[in-house]
């Protein structure tokens, strides 16, 4: 078993891997009687087939609808009765299983944990039930042209790699998926060897890795993770610029532009933080300044650095104003990426920027679950160290590796640029 | 079954009055990384005249845009360096800093406070912002309905407008105007100042008094007895050709401080706000007949110095409205007719008693209910009786603040989406 310990927002955090391959994190931080506990599973929409496209989420849903010891909403009873809350939640990457309780009572977390690991029912009439609640889920989702619109710009960006799926799946996927594949889909990736479990807050180190051990140190470590995930091509480079046009029934003029970028701890995902602060951290930024304040053609403008296992999207999400033309507002969006492609940002600028990514870090661990996510994501991802590298990289930035960074990477010809427009209608209204 | 000795919420607060005429509120918090600052004035869109809809959203939104001290670039790079934000309303201004810069973002909302500038060419862009915002939300079936709804439930009075006015409201409101509007209403007598982490409340005292000095006194807050329609079955459909249609059912709502507020606060989680699947509506009609992702009721959330509403929400397709609508009306005349189960009884409390600390983690959230505190005229000993309210409550309290405050017979219907007006009239008949 190893051990090792370091400091993140005012916690000290121990790693431990038990023998069945757990791994585990303890974060410990007494200022609020409070513990949140979290179960990653490295199973996302990108381990999927394409068959199974929206297993990954569906089966999110299906983790509190039944297991050996907790028949059907007997997990959110007792989390309940015990004074605390639950939640979950899936990406491209991976599955996480969120609780908080008060730091008497944590450790109740860790049976439920324990036996929906090994002992999912996956009953098939709960299954075709909760079928029902995520078509609506996806119904929902198809209401937002936001969500429709990046959801497209996605699909272009991974012409064939599973990033390019929606992590809810599609309506014909999920309508075809039958319990027998879901069951497939968690044995090969729902065990120890496929986790990390973070324990953050009012905890007793000790205490708190005996009472893992205690759960989950007996569950037999399951299929290694490569022999259990599916082959796919790797997430391939874009070749020339890509637009697409969407319509909707409002006057808004909504633009997406995404990049594909690099995997998640890399420098360079490091350098991409910076220039998202540049480009749209803060009332200061290069984007708002110019393109919402002083030359007032878009309404809001943001951007966000998305890097993922396999690969990564550098997103950017403007609304155009009414009276600008959206060419108007691509090509001065266009002119700001390019001076950052060409010409080095200034100290003071690039000092500035660093220094609001330092301040959000007291922010992005205020309370014991954003420790606990923010700990767990790179955990179960990469390596929860990045956790605590990621700043110190970005401190020691140039900006001539800024500007490097951006002439690579966000550049025309390797993007796609989508467009939700009104309706051929409205345009002459 | 409430389980025993949890952990107590510790949030002392020590209460000051300013030589200017505001209260100031502080709640030291040993250990914490950030601070929060709040500042609240009484008033908000019960103040916008007649026409003016939006004045007080923007009076109030648009204080972080320059002062007499510092114009807005300069605001911005003072606190964004420092992890400092902040966000102004028609209630108010608040932000949250890290902790160590506790003053800077008190200096900066007492300059906010006291001499925002209102900038003609900032006024004008963000009033812009906002018609724009306007005109999209008008197509948006979510927004409408929600609006919609609120009309029906308090017709002409200002709870039933939008906060942020009306595209027609806002293009009459300028800069000069937020400056009237500013001068008039952001006075001292109506303000209440909540400063929350890792402070010394003396020292925060001295460093307040001198910041809202210059804040002029004013008059309290003159309020009129608010007028709503009676309560009646009434209905209304913003069409939209939209894959789901969101629905709202409900009526005329309680007052914060009504002596039923821990009752209703356990009703609501045992028949639509407790969490996951442990509240009824959510478990039948999400989890047993799939009709929703989003599906809630609730009648103490929206409670304040005014009635709220008791709203039943459900966003689902639209072959499925009339059953969403008919299970709601079934679980509303279900509580009010058989005495809730004492197993549901005791889970709804003890998630009540045991989550409560667990929401109090960031300081913002104590700023805020501090200000709530204060408003509500709440006692120091508040929380601690309200979670012995919620664990005095019986299966009988339930039932009779069910039959007294529900009234599945007198609802209003909203619908937004693909439902036709005839169909949603038919539905809100009982």
């Amino acid at each position: 078993m190893r051990d090792s310990s370091l400091e993140k927002g005012g916690a000290r955090i121990h790693e431990h891997v038990l023998e069945n391959g757990l791994r585990v994190l303890l974060a410990e931080r007494h200022l609020d009687p409070v513990v949140a506990v979290m179960l990653w599973y490295r199973a996302g929409a990108r381990n999927e087939t394409e068959k199974e496209a929206g297993v990954s989420h569906f089966l999110e849903h299906m983790m509190f609808k039944g297991s050996a010891r907790y028949g059907k909403g007997a997990i959110d009873r007792i989390t309940t009765t015990l004074g605390g809350t639950n939640n979950a939640f899936t990406t491209a990457d991976h599955t996480a299983y969120w609780f908080e309780f008060a730091s008497d009572r944590w450790e109740s977390a860790l049976e439920v944990e324990a036996d929906r690991m090994r002992a999912l029912l996956l009953d098939p009439a709960e299954f075709e039930a909760e079928k029902q609640v995520v078509l609506e889920e996806l119904a929902q989702g198809e209401d937002d042209p936001w969500r429709v619109l990046s959801q497209e710009v996605q699909s272009a960006l991974f012409p064939r790699h599973p990033y390019r799926r929606p992590v809810i799946g599609y309506s014909d996927t999920l309508k075809a998926l039958g319990p027998g594949e879901m069951r497939d889909y968690y044995e090969r990736f729902y065990h120890p060897g496929n986790a990390v479990l973070v324990v953050s807050g009012d905890i007793d180190p000790a205490r708190a890795l005996a009472a893992v051990k205690q759960h989950l140190g007996s569950i037999p470590a399951g299929k290694p993770y490569r022999e259990a995930d599916a082959f796919r091509a790797p997430a391939e480079a874009q070749r020339g610029e890509q637009r697409l046009t969407l319509r909707w029934d409002d006057e808004a003029r909504r633009l997406c532009i995404a990049w594909p970028t690099v995997a998640l701890g890399t420098d360079e995902d490091c350098i991409l933080d910076l220039v998202s602060t540049l480009l749209a951290g803060g009332r200061l930024s290069r984007l708002y300044r110019r393109l919402v304040i002083e030359e007032r053609c878009a309404t809001s403008i943001s951007v966000h650095n998305d890097t993922r296992v396999e690969s990564g999207c550098f997103w950017l999400f403007a609304e155009c104003a009414q009276g600008t033309q959206p060419a108007e507002l691509e090509r001065r969006i266009d002119a700001e990426l390019e001076r950052l492609a060409r010409v080095p940002v200034a100290r003071a600028e690039l000092a500035r920027a660093k220094r609001i990514i330092a301040a959000g870090e007291a922010h992005d661990a205020e309370s014991v679950s954003d420790l606990a996510e923010d700990l767990g994501e790179f955990a179960i991802d990469a390596d929860w160290r990045l956790a605590l590298r990621t700043l110190e990289r970005i401190q020691r930035t140039s900006a001539e590796e800024v500007r490097r960074t951006v002439a690579k990477l966000l550049v025309p010809d390797r993007r796609v640029v989508g467009w939700c427009l009104p309706q051929e209608k409205r345009k002459t209204r | 079954m409430i389980a025993p000795g949890l952990p107590r919420l510790e949030l002392p607060i020590e209460r000051f009055e300013l030589s200017c005429g505001a209260q100031l509120l502080v709640s030291p918090r040993p250990q914490a990384t950030i601070a929060a600052v709040s500042v609240h004035v009484r008033g908000g869109p019960a103040l916008d005249p007649a026409g003016r809809e939006g004045l007080a959203f923007l009076t109030g939104s648009l204080v972080d845009q320059g002062t007499a001290a510092h114009d807005e670039e300069e605001l911005a790079a003072l606190l964004e360096p420092e992890g400092g934000e902040v966000g102004g309303d028609a209630a108010g201004v608040s932000g949250s800093i890290v902790n160590e810069r506790w003053e800077l973002l008190l200096e900066s909302l007492a300059e906010m406070t006291v001499a925002p500038a209102y900038p003609s060419d900032k006024v004008e862009l963000h009033r812009q912002r906002l018609l724009d915002r306007l005109l999209v939300e008008r197509d948006d079936p979510r927004v409408q309905g929600g609006q919609l709804f609120r009309k029906l439930v308090y017709g002409a009075h200002w709870l039933g407008r939008a906060a942020y006015g009306t595209r027609a409201s806002v293009a009459k409101i300028g800069a000069r105007e937020l400056r009237a509007h500013h001068r008039r209403n952001w006075v001292a007598r109506r303000g209440v100042i909540a400063v929350c982490g890792q402070v010394d409340p003396q020292a925060v005292r001295r460093r307040a008094e001198r910041l809202f000095a210059r804040w002029p006194t004013g008059t309290p807050l003159q309020t009129t007895p608010p007028r709503f329609p009676a309560r009646a079955v009434r209905s209304g459909v913003f069409p939209s050709k939209r894959a789901q249609v969101h629905v709202y059912l409900g009526h005329l709502g309680i007052q914060r401080n009504h002596p039923d507020y821990a009752a209703l606060v356990v009703l609501d989680h045992v028949l639509g706000t407790g969490p996951g699947f442990t509240n009824r509506i959510a478990r039948i009609l999400r989890d047993e007949l799939g009709l929703a992702y989003s599906v809630n009721a609730n009648i103490h959330g929206s409670a304040g110095i005014l009635p709220g509403m008791f709203t039943a929400y459900i966003g689902t397709s639209p072959d499925k409205v009339r059953t969403a609508v008919e299970g709601f009306r079934r679980e509303i005349v279900r509580i009010q007719e058989e005495p809730v189960g004492q197993e549901e009884l005791e889970v709804a409390k003890s998630y009540l008693v045991g989550s409560f600390p667990l929401g109090f983690e960031r300081a913002a959230r104590r700023a805020s209910y501090m200000i709530s505190a204060e408003v509500h005229g709440f006692p120091p000993d508040y929380l601690e009786r309200l979670l012995e309210s919620f664990a005095a409550v019986t299966r009988e309290d339930v039932q009779r603040v069910a039959r007294q405050h529900l009234h599945p017979r007198q609802c209003v219907l909203a619908a937004a989406g693909p439902l036709a007006k005839a169909e949603v009239g038919r539905l809100a008949r009982p």
